[in-house]
């Protein structure tokens, strides 16, 4: 129970931040629409409408990726400028659920990035906005954002250990959109790449988002996507452990 | 049972430098610290900027392992038992950072009041009681990016009574304050001592240390170099005398010729408007001054003083020694 | 002469390092060498499953225009990161004639875009298994150069905002995906509307794109001569402009006591 209310409160806090800084966050929208876009703009050559809500929905889950991807580092990295990480280190709540309400803050932004790349699609481009199911659509949409603090969280720990990954955001950002299937059917992918795309949520996530607007079965999806999600955070918190049992004798807290 | 007991602690880093070829360099830090600190002192670390305090500070509130040696805190060990020893302690910081500038200080302290798990019930009357008592009251509604930096300063000693600890670790909480801003902060220690607070507070202002705190111990180069009640360690050198003589320009050859000169204790070098005043510490029986100015002949000198040694004094000895 | 020479290309390596002590092979191999290589595997794979250009198209769009980065990001840094460590103050009062002065910058810069453009050209190749013809390869090296130059030139006035700007990241971003968009680089020039394909006339990579797609399908340096010298006077205006800005916020901050404000 306190628990629950840890996150919860850590959430709305870093929430908080997160929207009282609204230029770190431009950067984060703009960036995968300008790829959204481009990638709009190749799929409307190929002439084909279903392909194009394909894509929409496609572009608006990589913004969202983006979000976390991006952030997740820096936003460790923000801590140790602040010199707040040592705070929350000497706090005797364990150091992930410190650190998960504000992976899940910047996942949460993902759902203005999901919702500006939709809008964008359908006023710029015309692509329909037809969501068949509202109401699973909406479980899929929280479900992947749960997921994606997951995964930001199994980052941001990383990140403790591995001062300069802060700056690799970007680099996380491409071969996620990549090998997820958000704008290329994984069926184009070779065969070897395809067990890496099971393991990452974001691909389940994508398609729970893809089946429930188009009208398919995004349950199974989801579900999977939620157990990733669940998995994550459990080596998160094992990895979290190991990293800062490594950071106190190395010293490496206080460091920027 | 001791409230805090350090024995032989050290702690060594490892510093890399180049990419491809790395070389690593240790440097020891702390190096063989031992005290013990009874419940309701409070005991003084001080010493020189990178004498080890922060190093010594950081092994006591788990943030950092130490290489050797051990410390217990209310009895239960900072390496083993983390977690419990984090319940219980209370770490405050000076200097700006370590605020979520972003937020009011409210807020901050309504986030870490979370983390330490402070009943939700119990979470409101106490910040309002520790926002009384730091004197915010006010203001805790506004971000604390527009915070002074004494207002932040007090934040962070707010923030680090939250869940009422027993002890308490103040690493340099007045440094870069204003004097007054300084004057109130130290008002506030000495309060928290008469409730019944254990402290463990580093400085390097000498008469910090002399005002608020029942022993010291006073550190440089990562060791400890003297123990005891501020009037132990003044009674060290009371038998000496210290003269001062008004320099323009000395060099380092002649402080090392004076220091070598028979009876003397310690030699520092202060400046001073436009002139460097030499202080040297002598025993009490020798008069060295026309030894010493035979060693500054050729540099031009003003005026020179004898005096009683203070603290202050006794402190430069401790730590400019070889 | 030889104090600008010497302004030139030491003051502009020094420079180069001290504002990038943090560029690490760590952080330099995966944001410079394989990030390309996924937007260029990116971008292919979308062209694939529209059904659309060939692997070398994309191929030759995304390794050209991803020299965008170290320009425009390299370019802010060695002007705006000078700002944030205040040394931009003593270099400004120094008496160093400034041609050389944000020219030699430049340099760096420039040479340090075109490897990464060339790296992501090579193995892009490699991985997508495309073929360049042996006899086009330093024709290609020439246009990737000239590119380079021509971003750069953009650079240098990003790097003038980035006097004026404080979240010249976000406006180098900015920059990178309007050439990501606009250049061509993945979708053909007609196939966009024509504002967006007249505007690109005035971009950087616009021109070397095309020519470099042409030397890949066989022709030669000579037929796409007319597109080169499109692309270095591109680079020429920016390069200009940006040099004028960066003066002309000198005066402004020396009257207005901006230049420390960070």
């Amino acid at each position: 129970m306190s628990t629950l209310r840890l996150l919860g409160v850590g959430w709305y806090f870093q929430f908080k931040m997160i929207l009282r800084s609204p230029f770190d966050g431009i950067g984060n929208v703009l960036y995968p629409l300008f790829f959204a876009t481009t990638a709009l703009f190749v799929f409307r050559a190929g002439q084909s409408p279903r392909t194009l809500v394909y894509a929409s929905l496609g572009a608006a889950v990589m913004g969202m990726w983006s979000s976390v991807s991006t952030s997740a580092g820096s936003a460790m990295q923000r801590e140790r400028w602040w010199g707040t990480l040592e705070l929350l280190v000497a706090a005797p709540r364990h150091f992930s659920l410190v650190m998960l309400p504000a992976t899940l803050g910047l996942a949460t932004v993902g759902i203005y990035n999901l919702a500006a790349t939709l809008l964008w699609g359908h006023f710029v481009f015309g692509i329909p906005l037809t969501i068949t199911h509202p109401l699973l659509f909406a479980l899929s949409v929280v479900g992947t954002v749960l997921a994606f603090g997951g995964l930001g969280l199994l980052f941001a720990v990383s990140f403790v250990r591995f001062r300069a990954a802060w700056v690799l955001g970007n680099f996380f950002e491409y071969p996620v959109w990549l090998v997820c299937g958000f704008l290329v059917p994984l069926a184009l992918l070779p065969g070897w790449v395809r067990p890496i795309s099971w393991v990452l949520a974001p691909t389940w996530g994508m398609s729970a988002i893809r089946e429930s607007a188009l009208g398919g079965t995004p349950l199974p999806d989801l579900l999977l996507c939620l157990g990733l999600g669940a998995a994550y955070v459990a080596l998160g918190v094992l990895v979290t452990d190991r990293v800062l049992y490594d950071a106190r004798g190395r010293g490496t807290l206080s460091l920027t | 049972m001791a409230a805090i007991e350090a024995h032989e602690l050290c702690r060594t880093y490892k510093t890399h430098t180049g990419t491809f070829r790395r070389r690593t360099k240790e440097v020891e830090a702390v190096r063989g610290v031992s005290f013990t600190i009874e419940p309701g002192e409070l005991f003084g670390l001080l010493g020189p900027n990178g004498a080890g305090k922060t190093t010594t500070i950081k092994m006591l509130i788990t943030l950092l392992i130490p290489t050797a040696g051990s410390a217990r805190v209310l009895g239960l060990d900072v390496v083993k038992d983390a977690r419990e020893v984090r319940k219980r302690i209370g770490y405050v910081f000076g200097g700006e950072r370590g605020v979520y500038e972003r937020l009011s200080g409210y807020d901050n302290l309504r986030y870490f009041a979370e983390l330490y798990g402070v009943p939700p019930k119990l979470q409101k009357p106490r910040i309002e009681e520790l926002l009384e008592l730091v004197g915010l009251k006010g203001r805790e509604h506004e971000r604390a990016e527009g915070y002074s930096r004494g207002m932040k300063q007090r934040l962070h000693v707010a923030r680090g009574l939250l869940h009422d600890p027993e002890v308490l670790f103040l690493d340099e909480p007045t440094i870069g304050l204003d004097p007054v801003g300084a004057r109130e902060l130290r008002s506030t220690i000495a309060s928290l001592t008469a409730a019944g607070k254990t402290i463990l507070l580093t400085t390097h202002y000498m008469f910090e240390a002399d005002a608020l705190c029942d022993r010291i111990a006073v550190i440089s180069k990562g060791s400890i170099v003297a123990e005891g009640t501020p009037a132990d360690l003044k009674r060290g050198v009371g038998q000496g005398s210290v003269l001062e003589v008004e320099v323009y320009g000395v060099d380092e050859e002649t402080i090392e010729q004076v220091r070598r000169l028979g009876g003397v204790l310690a030699v520092s070098v202060e400046e001073r408007e436009q002139a460097q005043v030499l202080v040297v510490q002598t025993q009490a029986e020798v008069e060295l001054t026309s030894a010493i100015l035979g060693h500054l002949n050729g540099g031009q000198v003003g005026r020179i003083s004898q005096r009683e040694p203070t603290l202050e004094d006794a402190y430069v000895a401790l730590v400019t020694e070889e | 002469m030889i104090v600008a020479a010497r302004i030139f290309v030491v003051g502009g390596l020094t420079s180069f390092r001290a504002l990038f002590y943090w560029l690490t092979p760590w952080i330099y191999v995966p944001t410079m060498l394989v990030a390309p290589i996924f937007q260029i595997l990116l971008f292919a794979y979308i062209g694939r499953s529209a059904g659309l250009e060939s692997d070398e198209f994309y191929l030759i769009g995304n390794a050209l225009q991803y020299a965008a980065i170290p320009c425009l990001f390299a370019m802010a840094q060695m002007v705006g990161g000078e700002r944030y460590q205040n040394t931009l103050s003593a270099i400004l009062v120094s008496p160093a004639p400034r041609i050389p002065l944000f020219f030699g910058r430049s340099l760096p810069v420039l040479l340090n875009g075109a490897f990464v453009a060339a790296f992501s050209l090579l193995v892009g190749a490699l991985v997508l298994g495309v073929h360049l013809p042996a006899s086009s390869l330093a024709p290609l090296g020439l246009v990737v150069l000239i590119a380079a130059f021509s971003c750069t030139g953009l650079g240098l006035v990003n790097a003038a905002a980035s006097l004026r700007i404080r979240e010249n990241a976000v406006l180098s971003n900015v920059i990178f995906g309007f050439l990501l968009i606009f250049t061509g680089a993945n979708v053909p020039l007609d196939d966009l509307p024509s504002w967006i394909s007249t505007a690109a006339q005035g971009m950087p990579f616009t021109h070397a794109i095309k020519a470099a797609r042409e030397l890949a399908a066989g022709a030669s340096l000579g037929d796409v001569r007319g597109l080169l010298g499109a692309e270095l006077l591109v680079g020429a205006i920016y390069g200009v402009a940006g040099y004028s800005l960066l003066r002309w916020f000198e005066v402004l901050s020396r009257r207005y006591a901006t230049l420390e404000r960070s």
